[in-house]
């Protein structure tokens, strides 16, 4: 699969290009939160103002790539949570008002088909619509779904996750022991050794397509699996490598999901000691933070390396290094873990 | 209530709960129809203003017909409030 155009809203200067010409943005705070274009031009305001962060965020990354490719063929996207605050606003009046007479909007908005939705019905587009929400997992799926329906029709497609920081689920990953206890600088955050993570949030899309024609690069291949067994994980991984036919000096860069969640970093670590060197890992979510569906921003990030367009990420990184291959290692709290080769089309 | 105040109190109502991006009391004339005007409602908004009536004032529209007469504009909306609260 090719990916042709991407589009991301994120903690940092992602959507209008500036990411790549400074630092990255630091944080010092318990979560990070988007940076949010206006979007009067891409929205309309009939529409903008029924729309949670989530969905805002979905839709503006999504409209602009579509403005670009109207004719795709598909929209297929993955949240595990969806319009999240809309969707507890909406579970409050239930109890507030006593099964009573309810606003329509905030459940409207809520539930994660509603940027999928959107998007078809702001463009007039029947096609192929669907959203996957298996946590963790959800952007992976999303994909396997599209690199299921490249083969049964033409393309392009518009595949894409979306992510919004809501006090529900703070509250909840609090209580789980995800969400470090002190503000926290995320630039350091892969460093860091305490338990939990620093939430964060965002959108990218992606235009995915058969044809490498104008591509910006290329998936060779990704596989998940769930389990907390690093054996059983290491030997997936060996035998992803096999069937790929790809040997580890064969990657310019590890773009590895490091969160500084002393909980379950030690799946990085033992994927650093047993297979990397230290000076071919990239990270992520030091500009980003964690979610469900961070890997689409690995994805993102790793298809603008191959690109050329670099930025420092981690201290040891070479100051000019050119990508022509990436593997993209992440798992959500230990238990979901996926795996990317990401390329230079060729 | 006086019918004046009524009417800037519902603006101000309106406004919130239909979340009118860049739209001020002010905006909005009392004469001025809610559906295919410059406000741009639609049915999902109706259903809006029938939830702020009974949220708000303790009025209920159960009959679609009787919420055609009333959802018009801040003038119908103010008339019906007065007639029917309490």
């Amino acid at each position: 699969m090719y990916i042709k155009a991407l589009s991301c809203i994120s903690p940092q200067h992602t959507f209008d290009g500036d990411f790549f010409k400074f630092e990255p943005i630091d944080y010092f705070s318990k979560q990070v939160e988007a940076i949010e274009p206006n979007y009067n031009e891409l929205i309309p305001k009939g529409l903008l103002r029924r729309m949670g962060k989530g969905v805002r965020m979905g839709i503006g990354t999504g409209i602009t790539l579509l403005k670009e490719y109207p004719n795709v063929e598909g929209i297929i996207i993955g949240t595990a949570n969806g319009g999240l605050e809309d969707c507890v606003k909406f579970l409050n009046q239930i109890v507030e008002y006593k099964e009573g007479t309810l606003t329509p909007t905030n459940f409207v908005q809520s539930t994660p088909n509603a940027v999928a939705a959107n998007l078809a019905l702001m463009t007039n587009n029947i096609c192929y619509n669907s959203t996957h929400v298996n946590t963790g997992l959800a952007f992976e799926s999303a994909l396997m779904d599209a690199f299921l329906t490249l083969e049964e029709q033409a393309g392009p497609l518009l595949v894409g996750s979306l992510e919004e920081i809501s006090s529900y689920n703070i509250n909840i990953d609090t209580l789980k022991g995800w969400v470090k206890s002190d503000d926290e600088t995320l630039s350091l955050l892969t460093k860091s050794n305490t338990k939990g993570s620093v939430p964060g949030e965002g959108a990218c899309m992606f235009i995915i397509d058969k044809s490498k024609e104008n591509a910006q690069s290329f998936i060779r291949d990704f596989s998940q699996i769930t389990t907390k067994d690093e054996n059983v994980l290491f030997d997936f991984f060996d035998r992803f490598l096999k069937n790929n036919n790809l040997s580890l000096e064969e990657v310019d860069g590890f773009m590895l999901g490091l969160n500084g969640d002393s909980n379950c970093n030690y799946f990085y670590d033992l994927f650093i000691n047993r297979y990397i060197q230290k000076e071919t890992i990239l990270t992520f979510k030091n500009c980003v933070g964690e979610y469900p569906t961070s890997m689409s921003f690995a994805v993102w990030l790793s298809t603008e390396l191959i690109n050329g367009n670099n930025i420092k990420l981690v201290e040891y990184q070479a100051p000019k290094a050119k990508y022509q291959r990436i593997l993209i290692y992440n798992h959500y709290f230990g238990l979901q873990h996926s795996f990317m080769i990401i390329e230079k089309p060729i | 209530m006086e019918l004046v105040e009524l009417k800037e109190k519902l603006k101000v109502q309106i406004i919130e709960y239909l979340n009118l991006i860049d739209v001020k009391p002010s905006d909005i004339n009392d004469d001025e129809p809610f559906f295919g005007g410059d406000l741009g409602l639609d049915s999902i908004d109706s259903l809006e203003l029938v939830v702020l009536l009974e949220r708000e004032y303790g009025i209920k529209i159960e009959n679609p017909q009787e919420g055609r007469k009333v959802l018009i504009d801040i003038n119908h909306m103010a008339n019906y409030i007065l007639e029917n609260q309490n």
